[in-house]
C-alpha cells in the first residue's frame, strides 16, 4: 500500500491515464486528457477552498477521517499545532515558576537596559523602593529611586560596590543597592534591605564612643594617684618597680582610649567639616622634629613639594602623618631609613611614607587597617603602638576622599602611599 | 512611519532634549527630598551639624533651578515646541520654582535644627514634627513620582493629603500654644518649632502645587481648568 504523497500522485496520474484511454476508445484521446485534467484540478480547487475555509472557521470536520492528502495535510497540521501548545504551556508554566520564585525573594531586583530603563522588577522592588514592574516599564530607574547618591552611583559606571542609601518607603530604613553589568549592556540592580545592619553598625559605634568616655574619668584618678605615689619618697624600694609598672600601663590605656574617642569622632561626625587649606609641607616639618635627637631611630629623609597643597582638615592630615611616620620608625631598624615623600602625580597628589624594615607578609595586608589587628601578636607591645593607628589613617583619609595604598615586601620594607584625588589639590599655598 | 532621514534626527533630537530635561527635573526632585529628609532628621535626632550642612548644600538646588531654567528657555527658544511638549516646559518651569522653594524651606528647617539642637529636649523629642515630616516628605515624594509617571490619580491623592497636614499643623500650633502658656521659659524653644512645623506646611503646599503642573501637563488646557476646579472643590 503506498502512502500520502506517493498514493496521490499514482491516483492523478491514473486518473489522467484513465481520462486518455477512455477518450483514445472515442478516437479523442487529448479531449479525454483534457476532461480529465480539468476534473483533477475542480476537485483540487474544491478542497483548497474547503480547507481555507475551515482554517478560518476552525471546522475540520470534512478533514478529520480519511486517507486522502488533504486530510493527512490536516493530521500533520494538527499535529504540529498541538505540539507547539504543548510547549507554549511549558514555556509559560515555567516562564510563571521563575516570576513566582524571584517575586517571593527577599531582595529587589530590576533588570534594567543599557540606558538604565527599568524592563523587569519582582514584588520586593515594589515594596523596597516603590518600582512596579508595569507601571514603571521604559522609566528611567533614577526617575523614582532619586536618592543623589543612588543618581552619582549610577552616573559612576563603576559597579564594583554597591552604595547605602535611604528607603524611598521607610524614613528610618536603609538600603544597599548594587548593579551588575551582565549580557549586551544590560544590568541587574539588587536592593537589599540592610535596616538591621545598620543599626547595629550604630549601636557598636555608640557603644565605642560612649565606653571610651566613661573609662577617660576613672583613668585619670588612677595615673593621678600613681604620679603622687612614684614621687613620694616614703615608698619602699620594693614598690618602686610595681608603681612604675602601674604608670606605664595606665598611660598605655590612656592612649587607647584617646585614640578610640578620636577614632568614634572620624567615624561619627560627618565628613571633612572643615575645608581650610593644609600646609602639608609644615606639618611634615612638625612631625620630622618629633624623632629629631632621639637615639636609636632611623634616619628620616624627606622630599617636599611645597607647591602642592591640598584642602581638608589639618588636623586629621596632621594626625594621618604622625600615625604612619610614627609606625614606620617603629618597625625600622636604627641603622636604615624611612623617606617622607609629598609630591603630585598623575592621579592627584600622594603622600609616601616608606621605609626598609621587617616589611608586613602578604596575607595581612588586608586586615591591616583592622582596630587592634597585629600582625606578629606574640611580639612585644611595649614599641608604644596600641593598634590604632591605621584605622585613624584610614578613616581621615576616607573623610579626605583619599585612598590608602599599602605595598611591602617581607625584610625588605614597607611603603604606605595615601592618595589625595585631584578635586582636593589647591595648588600653591600662601 | 518611514520619514525621511532629517526629520527623524530632528525630532530625535528633540525629544532627547526633552527626555534629559525631565530627567535633570526629576533628578533635582531627589535633591530636594534628600535635602528635606536630612532635615527632618537633624530635628529629630537634634545633630546640629547635619542641620548646619544641609543649610549649606542649598546651593545646590539654586544652581539646578537655574541650569534647568536656562535649558527651558533654550528649549523655547530653538525648537517653538508646541501642544504636549509645550505643556511640559511650561509644568517644569512651574514645578523647579515650587521644588526650588522646598529647598529654601529645608534649609530653614537645617537653621532651626542647629538651634534647637542647642536647647532642652522635649521627651517625646519631637515625634509630632517628626509624623508631620514624614508625611510632607512622603508627599514630596509622591508628587516627583506622578510627575514621574504621569499619573494623574497619583497627583489628586497628594492635592487630597494637603488638608491632612494643614490639620496636623494646627494640632502642632495649639500644642505650643499650651507648652507657653504653662511654661513660659519654654517660649523661645516652642517658637522655633512653630517655625519648623509652619515651613513644613508649606512644602505641603508646594508639593501640592506641583501635582496640579503634573494634572496640567496630562490632561492638557481644556481639562485642567475642570480638574483645578474638581480639585478645589475637594480640598476646600
Amino acid at each position: 500500500m503506498l502512502t500520502g504523497w506517493q498514493a496521490y500522485l499514482a491516483k492523478t496520474c491514473g486518473l489522467l491515464i484513465a481520462g486518455t484511454l477512455i477518450g483514445w476508445l472515442y478516437g479523442y484521446p487529448l479531449l479525454g486528457l483534457l476532461i480529465a485534467a480539468l476534473l483533477t484540478l475542480a476537485w483540487q480547487l474544491r478542497m483548497v477552498i474547503a480547507f481555507e475555509s475551515a482554517l478560518r472557521t476552525k471546522n475540520f470536520e470534512e478533514f478529520r477521517f480519511g486517507e486522502g492528502i488533504w486530510q493527512q495535510i490536516y493530521s500533520r497540521f494538527r499535529h504540529q499545532k498541538n505540539r507547539s501548545r504543548k510547549y507554549k504551556q511549558r514555556y509559560r508554566k515555567l516562564l510563571r515558576e521563575i516570576q513566582d520564585s524571584t517575586n517571593a525573594l527577599p531582595d529587589g531586583g530590576i533588570v534594567l537596559n543599557a540606558a538604565f530603563e527599568v524592563f523587569i522588577a519582582n514584588k520586593s522592588a515594589n515594596a523596597l523602593v516603590g518600582i512596579h514592574s508595569k507601571k514603571d516599564r521604559g522609566q528611567r530607574v533614577d526617575n523614582i529611586l532619586r536618592d543623589p547618591k543612588f543618581i552619582k552611583y549610577l552616573s559612576g559606571m563603576d559597579f564594583a560596590s554597591g552604595v547605602e542609601i535611604r528607603s524611598p518607603i521607610k524614613q528610618d530604613n536603609w538600603l544597599f543597592c548594587r548593579l551588575v553589568p551582565y549580557g549586551a549592556k544590560q544590568h541587574l540592580l539588587l536592593i537589599r534591605d540592610i535596616t538591621e545592619r545598620f543599626k547595629l553598625t550604630t549601636t557598636r559605634r555608640e557603644f565605642i564612643a560612649n565606653a571610651s568616655h566613661e573609662l577617660r574619668s576613672p583613668l585619670t584618678v588612677i595615673s593621678g594617684y600613681l604620679d603622687s605615689l612614684a614621687e613620694d619618697p616614703g615608698i619602699g624600694d620594693e614598690w618602686r618597680r610595681p608603681i612604675e609598672q602601674m604608670r606605664s600601663q595606665a598611660n598605655r590605656m590612656t592612649t587607647i582610649v584617646a585614640e578610640l574617642l578620636e577614632l568614634s569622632r572620624l567615624e561619627n561626625t560627618l565628613a571633612a567639616s572643615s575645608n581650610t587649606p593644609v600646609d602639608v609641607a609644615a606639618l611634615v616639618a612638625s612631625a620630622k622634629k618629633h624623632y629629631v635627637g632621639i637615639e636609636n631611630t632611623a634616619n628620616i629623609t624627606v622630599h617636599i613639594d611645597t607647591q602642592v597643597n591640598i584642602s581638608g582638615n589639618s588636623s586629621e592630615i596632621e594626625s594621618v602623618i604622625a600615625n604612619l611616620l610614627s609606625n614606620a620608625i617603629r618597625h625600622t631598624p636604627a641603622d636604615s631609613s624611612v623617606r617622607l615623600s609629598w609630591k603630585r602625580d598623575e592621579f592627584g597628589a600622594a603622600l609616601t611614607v616608606s621605609d626598609s624594615g621587617v616589611g608586613i607578609a602578604e596575607e595581612h595586608l588586608p586586615r591591616l587597617t583592622e582596630r587592634f589587628f597585629r600582625v606578629d601578636s606574640g611580639r612585644s607591645r611595649d614599641d608604644g603602638g596600641v593598634g590604632l593607628g591605621l584605622a585613624i589613617v584610614k578613616h581621615a583619609l576616607v573623610r579626605h576622599d583619599a585612598t590608602l595604598e599599602i605595598n611591602s615586601t617581607l625584610n625588605v620594607g614597607s611603603e604606605f602611599i595615601c592618595r589625595f584625588p585631584e578635586s582636593r589639590f589647591i595648588g600653591e599655598f600662601e | 512611519m518611514h520619514m525621511t532621514d532629517i526629520t527623524d534626527h530632528i525630532s530625535r533630537r528633540f525629544n532627547d532634549d526633552l527626555e534629559d530635561l525631565r530627567n535633570s527635573v526629576l533628578k533635582m526632585g531627589g535633591l530636594v527630598e534628600s535635602q528635606l529628609s536630612k532635615a527632618i532628621s537633624a530635628i529629630v535626632s537634634g545633630d546640629s551639624e547635619l542641620g548646619l550642612k544641609v543649610a549649606n548644600d542649598d546651593y545646590k538646588v539654586n544652581d539646578m533651578e537655574v541650569t534647568i531654567d536656562e535649558e527651558c528657555s533654550r528649549i523655547l527658544a530653538t525648537r517653538a515646541p508646541a501642544a504636549g511638549d509645550l505643556r511640559l516646559i511650561v509644568a517644569i518651569i512651574k514645578t523647579i520654582t515650587d521644588l526650588e522653594r522646598i529647598g529654601d524651606e529645608a534649609e530653614k528647617i537645617g537653621f532651626l535644627a542647629s538651634k534647637l539642637a542647642r536647647m532642652d529636649r522635649p521627651a517625646d523629642s519631637y515625634r509630632e514634627l517628626k509624623n508631620l515630616g514624614n508625611h510632607v516628605l512622603q508627599m514630596v515624594r509622591d508628587a516627583m513620582n506622578a510627575f514621574a509617571r504621569l499619573d494623574v490619580d497619583a497627583s489628586m491623592n497628594v492635592v487630597r493629603e494637603d488638608e491632612h497636614v494643614d490639620d496636623e499643623y494646627d494640632a502642632i500650633t495649639r500644642q505650643g500654644i499650651t507648652f507657653m502658656m504653662e511654661d513660659p521659659r519654654s517660649i523661645k524653644r516652642v517658637m522655633n518649632v512653630t517655625w519648623a512645623a509652619r515651613a513644613l506646611e508649606r512644602i505641603g503646599d508646594h508639593a501640592k502645587n506641583i501635582c496640579e503642573y503634573t494634572i496640567y501637563m496630562v490632561e492638557g488646557r481644556d481639562v485642567r481648568h475642570t480638574a483645578i476646579a474638581d480639585v478645589r472643590k475637594e480640598t476646600s
